[in-house]
Parts: structure tokens; C-alpha cells; sequence
């Protein structure tokens, strides 16, 4: 493995350095369709699950098959998918904001071979590798974040529980029975960099117990002040402690109620892990939207307070999901979101409908907004 | 042969969805076979040492990777983010293996080229892994040493005309949703301005001066398709201010059956015919509509564009052509303080290059405001928290709007100051005294 | 302020505190007596000069004194 060098001189970073470009511009990568009625689209349909048809005022009219994806992607796998664009899409595809990957042909007659092609691709244990759906009253693909694959806080996985979900429910990726859209979004800890605050079902990875503290090292691999300063509840303050030998070490003690378990002093101490086999798995929450339509944005609300790891499939979070996806599908009028719908027949009757043990876990108990959402009407179901 | 078992992660290459597994174990072949004769960066078996902390995790419930902060790109204080795995000798293929950004266009189109060219440099360069995409919109790069990074950004940028993304303190990198590009409901080019922005503030998304990450997302219409409204510090939202265009035969061809709601979302259902009442003038949420005697009548003072009609009858009803955006600001999700959806700052603004308008009287007074006054880690929305609405009205000069709020506050405790109280707050004791006795 | 103060001042200010080697940059504009745009300028001078580093929690940014502080031998970066 020789090094190959770019071009780049260590001993002169600045030299030649090119910086502040910024990415690539939009219009390169449009295909000619696109670029020649951008602006110009007049309405769109969807013909069948995950295909449609974008019309413009010229007469043009673009189809895109839209495809379910693992955000997790192996270049050979994006080599794939430009076969498949130079094949049948003259070089041009695009993403969704959702990780699905976005095939368009500039006429009908290149739709059936396109989605033959697509469909015939599987993996070597059956898995489709470019299921088609995606669009319309179904769910879509699964954002989610990094998890056991490249995160240090994480408290499950990411594309497992999402494999694990989108298996269960991929009748519902290629099928458009449902009232709505419903949207899963998966984060893999409390900081939620994916934010998962806001869908419809979202799978949420939380750690249950304070990090551990590495004394004897503490001291040596971090710098306590800024241990401290992570802290968003001001749970850690500086200690001097004595180990098993006899040694006063500086570290630090934790007032263990305030902690939440976001793992952020973990980030700047990596004397301080919280990851634990018991201690961590998945909270789910539900009725969250972003759109605007009907009803104003919401949050998801904590609708399962706790549930194991349970490794490589997690059936006890699938079961619950798919559970909330049936009663929600059977009970929702048309156009409902399932955040609209709860609100409709009341939480209480959600919870009853959707099979959940409501528990005191699910009362807000967290600062200021926890007051307004506690019951203050006679407006009640029995 | 496979270098480490993985019972576990082998149990997720079965089921419809695409097996990331399976997918990892494809790169891992590729590699261990280089049938293009890759000279290699990093170690060849990286992939079959990731599947194998990957199978460790599930065995045990724990992560195995650690945070590193130092590296990075010389000069940027972001695009790059540190991994080092706990387990370095069971797999130091991946002992090293840190992600970059790579700041994506606008709109997530792409050609082949492009995309072949960057797995060519990332094969060779890093793990042949890789996000598409992140969640805030970057190409992630998954994995490669400390020596790697300079190379990977040094070719990025002399080959690729192709820079990084934001992390950390910084201005993250914008996303925006596919928009006039291929949507009949953009109100705003969202790519034009998404990459206008992305250029401007380069410096604001490379050197962090900020007190924590900031985030500009754009959606074309209220229908919000990349959640800035939840999401993003701040959110821009296509709207306009006129006429929903209606094209009563179109309507017509909905209420008799020959064009399907909702452009045919709801097809995989027997949801019975279709129902212009039911399903569109009785779910109004303002009431604004009348449908009688084969005509459809939108009040549209009383429409506050929540786009359900357009949506149940797109080739009937189109968006109106006084077109710009709403602002809002703050949306954060729950860390610390819980989620914060977007407040309404600008209830209209037109969106014309160059955006200075824009740019010069909501932007850069509002960062101004959030680097002076923000607290370490604290988001925009927080300080609006802690500062109050009316501290942000002051620092853009944005007059006072009904439509900022819900509703106004319920408790009259105003804290006035001097200047807005007739005759100021010094008063003569004395003179008080002449009327009033101790 | 000119480039050489505003260097002078920083480095001074960073090495006298103990335990600590990171800073945020609200902390550097304090030692500067700068608003945070003027602050910023000298301040990313300073990065390219080698005198200040960058720390990224990946949320969050700090600046340290180059090669200063626990964390490279931490992180097998030193």
C-alpha cells in the first residue's frame, strides 16, 4: 500500500489550496427535461406506486420512478445505480430528502423497462435492491442516523432497526392504502441528529444509565473543565478521589438525578462511557408532522417509554410500529395524518386502539411545557 | 471467505428491503479482490473490519467507536468528523475511520460522471463507504485515517471543483427540496437560492465563530418537504399572497371520476368515489371554500394556503402568482430545552436575486444578534426563549405582526420601559407628597 | 487591533489558565475586547498561522493553542 500523494505538500498546506468553492451548481447535473420546464410543471400524478408523471406547460412530461434505498451505500452500489442511469436515464438521477434514489425518463415507453430492470436487481439472500414505492398515502423510506456503524453515543443501531422496520412494513412502501403519508424517522440517541422530533412514527435510540467513570484515567485522557462544561443539566462537578491504592486522583462526581443521558460529556471525556447492553434500546414516539396541510406542524409524543435492544431484528419494537400502522390504517379517515388522527379520537383511545400500556413515563415531567400537556378539561373519553 | 463471523448482522440479508449488510459485503469483495487495481490508501479489508465491529455492537448492545475533535482540514473547522474504534487490534483496518462531509447540490440532482468520479476518489482514498445522504443533506464520507483527509480535500477541490460541508460551531450545509426543478407547487427556486447562500456564507460554514450549529433549510411550498419548519434556525417556506388559479373543467373532471385525488396517492384502496364535499370543502380548515352548482369559489383573504385543496386537485388548483416565502426562525429539535418548532419572523418577502433583502435585513442582523448575545451552545431558538420575541423584533426592525403569534400573551405583565411611558420614570417625591400624606 | 496584539494577547491569556487548554469563541472575543466579526478575522488569522486549533465535538467547535492539551494523546493523534 504505497502512499500516493494528491499534490498536497504538508510542509506548505496553504500552497495552491483551494478553499470557499462551495458544491457543485444545481443546473450541471439537471437532465434536459428537467433544465428545459424547470419552473414550467403544471401537475403531476402518481400512475402506480412509486412511479410518476410530472407534466409541463411545453408539453413535456418527465416520469420518475422512485426507489427505496439504504443510506448506508457502498460505491459499488452507486456504480450500480449510474449503470442503471446511463442505461436507461442518459446519465441523470437524483436523491430525496429521504434516501430514496430517483430514476427519470423523458417518456412513457422508457418507464417499463426501466422498472423491470430495477425490479430483476436483488441481492444474493432476496432482498430487492431497488424496491419501487415510496410515493402517495404509504411509507417512504426511513431517515435515520449513523448508530453502531460510525457514532459514539449512539444507544442502538441505525441501520438495523431501520432494515429490521422497513422489512416489517414494506407492504406499505410498495402499496398506497394508507390515509395519509406516514413518515418513520430514526435517530440513535437523544441529541437526534437526524431530527426525528416532528413524525409520524419515530424510532428513537436512549441510554437509561449515567455514564461510568473511569478515575483512574480521567484526569489523564480529559480535560475535566470542559467534562464539565459539556454537561446540559450541570450534573458534573470536579472531585478528588481516592482509588483502591491508596492514590488522590482528580476526577469527577455526578449528581445522578439531573442526568438525562445524552452522552455529551462522553464526546469531550472519553473516560466517561454510558453505553450499557441493559441500560439502553428504544423509546418510540408518534403523531408528528411538518407539513402544513390541514393542520399545523407537530411534535411526535413519546408513545412507548422503553424497549430492549433485542438483536439483529428488535421484534418488540417492529411488532409495536406495525401495530400503530394497523389500527391507524383501519381507523383513520382519508387524508388523516396519524398525529391528526390521535387528537381526533383522543390519546386515550390511541393508546387502547394501537394495543400500548400507557405509563407514568409518558407524562411530560421535563421543565416549563410539561404543565401543557397535562389534562385540564372535563373533555375526557371512557 | 469472510474475515470475521457475523452470525448476527447475516441474519439482516433476508427480507424485501435492501440489505445493508449485504451491500458492505459486496465493497468488502470488491476490495479483497481488486479487479481494478486500486492502489489502496486504506487498509484493503476496512469493510470486513467494520462488518466485524458492526457484528461486535450487536453482540454486545454497546457502540464501539469512540469521538475524536482534532482532526480535520487545515483551515476549516469543520467538514470532518473524528472516529477512532475501541477495539483498535481486533480491527485496525478501522482503528482510524473518520467521516467527512461533503457538501451536496442543491436539489440532490446528480450526473453519473460526477458520482463515478467521487467513488473513484473515495475507493482509493477512504472505504468505499458511504451516506447519500446525511442527515442534513452532505454526501457523508464513511471512513478513512488522518493522512487520507488532506488527499481526499485536496482532490475534492483540484479535481472535482467540489468542497466540504459544515459541522460543528458552524453554518451547516443548506438543503432545500426538489422545487421548481420538477415540482408545480414551488413558490421560489429553492436550488437557486439554497446555492446562492451556500456560496455566499462560505466562511460562516468552514471557520466556526458561531455559538453552535445553524441551520438554513428551504421548502418550496407549506407542504414542507425537507422539515425546515421543525428543523432548520432558519426556515424559508414558498407561499404567495393572491388567487389559488382554479380550472373549473378540471374540477369538473375531478368531481365526475375521470381524474384521480390527490394525483392518485390513495389508489391502493377502494376509498369509494370521489367526494369534492367531504373531502375538500368540509376539511378547509378555514372554511374558505363553496362549491355550488358545478362551481368552486375560494375566498382568498380568508385562505391561509395550508395546500390540502391544491393537493387533492393538482391539475384543478395551482399556487397564485404573487409568489415569495415566509421566514421562520428558531426551529431546533428537543436538545435541551425540547423541540422548538420555527416562530414566524417575515410573513411575506419576495425571493429575487440576489437575495439582498434577505440576506441584509433578516440574516445577518439576526447572526449579529446570536454571536453577541448567544451563550455556548445555545441555538437561535433558545435565545429567542431566553431574549424574547420582541428582543428579535428589535434587532431587525421587523414591525410587530398579528400573524407572529398564535395568540397574544394571557398575563399583562408587560415589562414597559422608560421611553415607551409618558413623562419618563422619574418623578418628584415631593410633589407627590403635596396631594398624598406619608 | 493588529495582528501581533491581537496574537500576543491570546496566547498570553490561553497559557495562563490552568487545567483548561479549550475555549469557545465567545471566549476569544472576550480576550480580544472584540465584537465577533472583527474578532473572527484575527482569530482565523491565528489558524493559519498555526498558532490556534480547532477541537470539534462535531455539535460543537473549540479553539485550543496548537498541539496544547490532553486530548491528542487521547485521540492517537499525537
Amino acid at each position: 500500500m504505497a502512499f500516493v500523494s494528491s499534490g498536497y505538500n504538508p510542509d506548505k498546506p496553504m500552497e495552491n489550496r483551494i478553499t470557499d468553492i462551495g458544491p457543485r451548481k444545481f443546473d450541471e447535473f439537471y437532465p434536459p427535461v428537467i433544465a428545459k420546464n424547470k419552473g414550467k410543471w403544471l401537475y403531476h400524478e402518481i400512475l402506480e406506486p412509486g412511479i410518476l408523471v410530472h407534466v409541463s406547460e411545453t408539453g413535456d412530461e418527465v416520469y420518475t420512478i422512485r426507489t427505496g434505498g439504504c443510506r448506508l451505500m457502498s460505491v459499488s452500489h452507486i456504480r450500480e445505480i449510474c449503470e442503471i442511469a446511463d442505461k436507461h436515464c442518459d446519465g441523470h438521477l437524483r436523491f430525496t430528502t429521504r434516501n430514496n434514489i430517483e430514476f427519470m425518463v423523458d417518456s412513457k415507453e422508457k418507464v417499463e423497462p426501466l422498472k423491470q430492470d430495477l425490479l430483476s436487481r436483488k441481492q444474493a439472500g432476496g432482498c430487492y435492491k431497488f424496491p419501487i414505492g415510496g410515493t402517495g398515502a404509504c411509507v417512504t423510506n426511513i431517515v435515520h442516523t449513523q448508530g453502531w456503524i460510525h457514532c459514539h453515543t449512539p444507544a442502538t443501531d441505525g441501520s438495523g432497526t431501520v432494515k429490521a422496520t422497513m422489512d416489517v412494513l414494506f407492504d406499505d412502501f410498495t402499496n398506497m392504502r394508507l390515509p395519509a403519508q406516514l413518515r418513520v424517522s430514526m435517530a440513535c440517541c437523544l441529541n437526534m441528529c437526524g431530527a426525528v422530533h416532528c413524525s409520524d412514527i419515530a424510532i428513537l435510540g436512549y441510554h437509561r444509565k449515567p455514564p461510568m467513570l473511569d478515575h483512574e484515567y480521567l484526569n489523564k485522557m480529559c480535560e475535566i473543565p470542559l467534562a464539565i462544561a459539556a454537561c446540559p443539566t450541570y450534573a458534573i462537578k470536579p472531585a478528588k478521589v481516592t482509588l483502591e491504592d491508596g492514590t488522590e486522583v482528580k476526577s469527577v462526581a455526578l449528581n445522578v438525578p439531573r442526568c438525562m443521558f445524552c452522552g455529551n460529556c462522553y464526546t469531550m471525556c472519553p473516560s466517561m462511557p454510558l453505553a450499557d447492553d441493559v441500560g439502553d434500546g428504544i423509546v418510540l414516539m408518534a403523531g408528528g408532522k411538518v407539513s402544513n396541510r390541514i393542520s399545523a406542524p407537530k411534535f411526535s409524543k413519546v408513545v412507548v417509554a422503553f424497549i430492549p435492544n433485542e438483536m439483529p431484528r428488535w421484534p418488540t419494537m417492529t411488532d409495536a410500529i406495525k401495530r400503530m400502522v394497523e389500527a391507524y390504517a383501519k381507523d383513520a379517515n382519508k387524508y388523516e395524518r396519524l398525529g391528526e388522527w390521535a387528537e381526533r379520537i383522543g390519546w386515550e383511545r390511541f393508546f387502547e386502539k394501537c394495543e400500548l400500556e400507557f405509563t407514568h413515563h409518558l407524562i411530560d415531567d421535563f421543565r416549563d411545557p410539561a404543565y401543557f400537556t397535562w389534562r385540564q378539561t372535563t373533555n375526557f373519553k371512557f | 471467505m469472510a474475515k470475521h463471523e457475523t452470525p448476527l448482522l447475516d441474519q439482516l440479508e433476508t427480507g424485501p428491503w435492501p440489505s445493508f449488510v449485504t451491500d458492505m459485503k459486496r465493497e468488502a469483495e470488491s476490495r479483497a479482490k481488486n479487479e481494478r487495481n486500486i492502489e489502496y490508501q486504506i487498509p484493503q479489508d476496512c469493510c470486513d473490519d467494520l462488518l466485524g465491529v458492526l457484528e461486535l455492537s450487536f453482540k454486545h448492545g454497546r457502540t464501539h467507536w469512540k469521538h475524536g475533535g482534532i482532526v480535520g482540514v487545515f483551515g476549516y473547522g469543520g467538514g470532518v468528523i473524528g472516529r477512532y474504534c475501541d477495539q483498535p487490534e481486533m480491527f485496525p483496518g478501522v482503528a482510524h475511520f473518520h467521516t467527512m462531509r461533503v457538501s451536496q447540490p442543491a436539489g440532490k440532482f446528480y450526473t453519473t460522471k460526477y458520482l463515478e468520479d467521487i467513488c473513484d476518489l473515495w475507493e482509493r482514498r477512504g472505504s468505499g463507504l458511504t451516506n447519500m445522504h446525511g442527515s442534513t443533506g452532505d454526501i457523508i464520507f464513511l471512513g478513512t485515517t488522518t493522512p487520507q483527509l488532506e488527499e481526499v480535500f485536496w482532490e475534492l477541490g483540484h479535481n472535482l471543483n467540489q468542497d466540504l460541508g459544515g459541522s460543528g460551531s458552524n453554518l451547516r450545509t443548506p438543503a432545500d427540496c426538489v422545487g421548481a426543478a420538477r415540482c408545480e407547487w414551488a413558490c421560489f427556486d429553492t436550488q437557486a437560492i439554497c446555492h446562492d447562500f451556500t456560496v455566499e456564507y462560505q466562511d460562516e460554514l468552514h471557520r466556526p465563530a458561531f455559538p453552535y450549529k445553524f441551520k438554513f433549510k428551504f421548502d418550496g411550498c407549506p407542504n414542507c418537504c425537507v422539515a425546515s419548519i421543525a428543523r432548520a434556525d432558519l426556515a424559508f417556506v414558498g407561499t404567495w399572497r393572491d388567487d389559488i388559479k382554479i380550472d373549473q373543467e378540471a374540477v369538473k373532471a375531478y368531481v365526475g371520476g375521470e381524474l384521480p385525488p390527490n394525483g392518485g396517492s390513495h389508489s391502493g384502496r377502494d376509498w369509494g368515489p370521489f367526494d369534492i364535499r367531504k373531502e375538500v370543502i368540509d376539511l378547509c380548515p378555514t372554511g374558505c371554500m363553496r362549491y355550488e352548482d358545478g362551481k368552486l369559489e375560494i375566498n382568498t383573504p380568508e385562505c391561509y394556503r395550508c395546500m390540502h385543496c391544491i393537493n387533492v386537485m393538482p391539475r384543478a388548483l395551482r399556487i397564485g402568482n404573487d409568489r415569495g416565502c415566509s421566514i421562520f426562525a428558531g426551529a431546533k429539535a428537543p436538545i435541551l430545552d425540547g423541540a422548538q418548532m420555527g416562530s414566524l419572523i417575515v410573513p411575506f418577502i419576495k425571493v429575487e436575486e440576489p437575495y439582498d433583502e434577505i440576506k441584509e435585513t433578516v440574516i445577518e442582523p439576526i447572526w449579529d444578534w446570536w454571536m453577541e448575545e448567544g451563550k455556548n451552545r445555545e441555538r437561535l431558538g433558545e435565545l429567542m426563549k431566553r431574549q424574547g420575541f420582541q428582543k428579535l423584533l428589535e434587532v431587525t426592525g421587523f414591525k410587530p405582526d398579528a400573524r407572529m403569534v398564535q395568540e397574544p400573551r394571557t398575563n399583562p405583565y408587560i415589562f414597559w420601559k422608560e421611553d415607551e411611558v409618558e413623562g419618563g420614570f422619574d418623578r418628584d417625591i415631593n410633589e407627590y407628597r403635596k396631594y398624598h400624606q406619608r | 487591533m493588529d495582528q501581533a496584539e491581537a496574537t500576543e494577547k491570546i496566547v498570553t491569556a490561553l497559557k495562563k489558565k490552568k487545567g483548561k487548554t479549550k475555549f469557545y469563541f465567545n471566549d476569544l472575543c472576550k480576550i480580544l475586547g472584540e465584537k465577533p466579526r472583527p474578532a473572527k478575522k484575527l482569530i482565523n488569522k491565528m489558524i493559519i498561522d498555526e498558532v490556534l486549533e480547532y477541537w470539534s465535538s462535531g455539535s460543537t467547535t473549540l479553539y485550543s493553542l496548537k498541539g496544547v492539551g490532553k486530548q491528542a494523546a487521547a485521540e492517537h493523534e499525537d
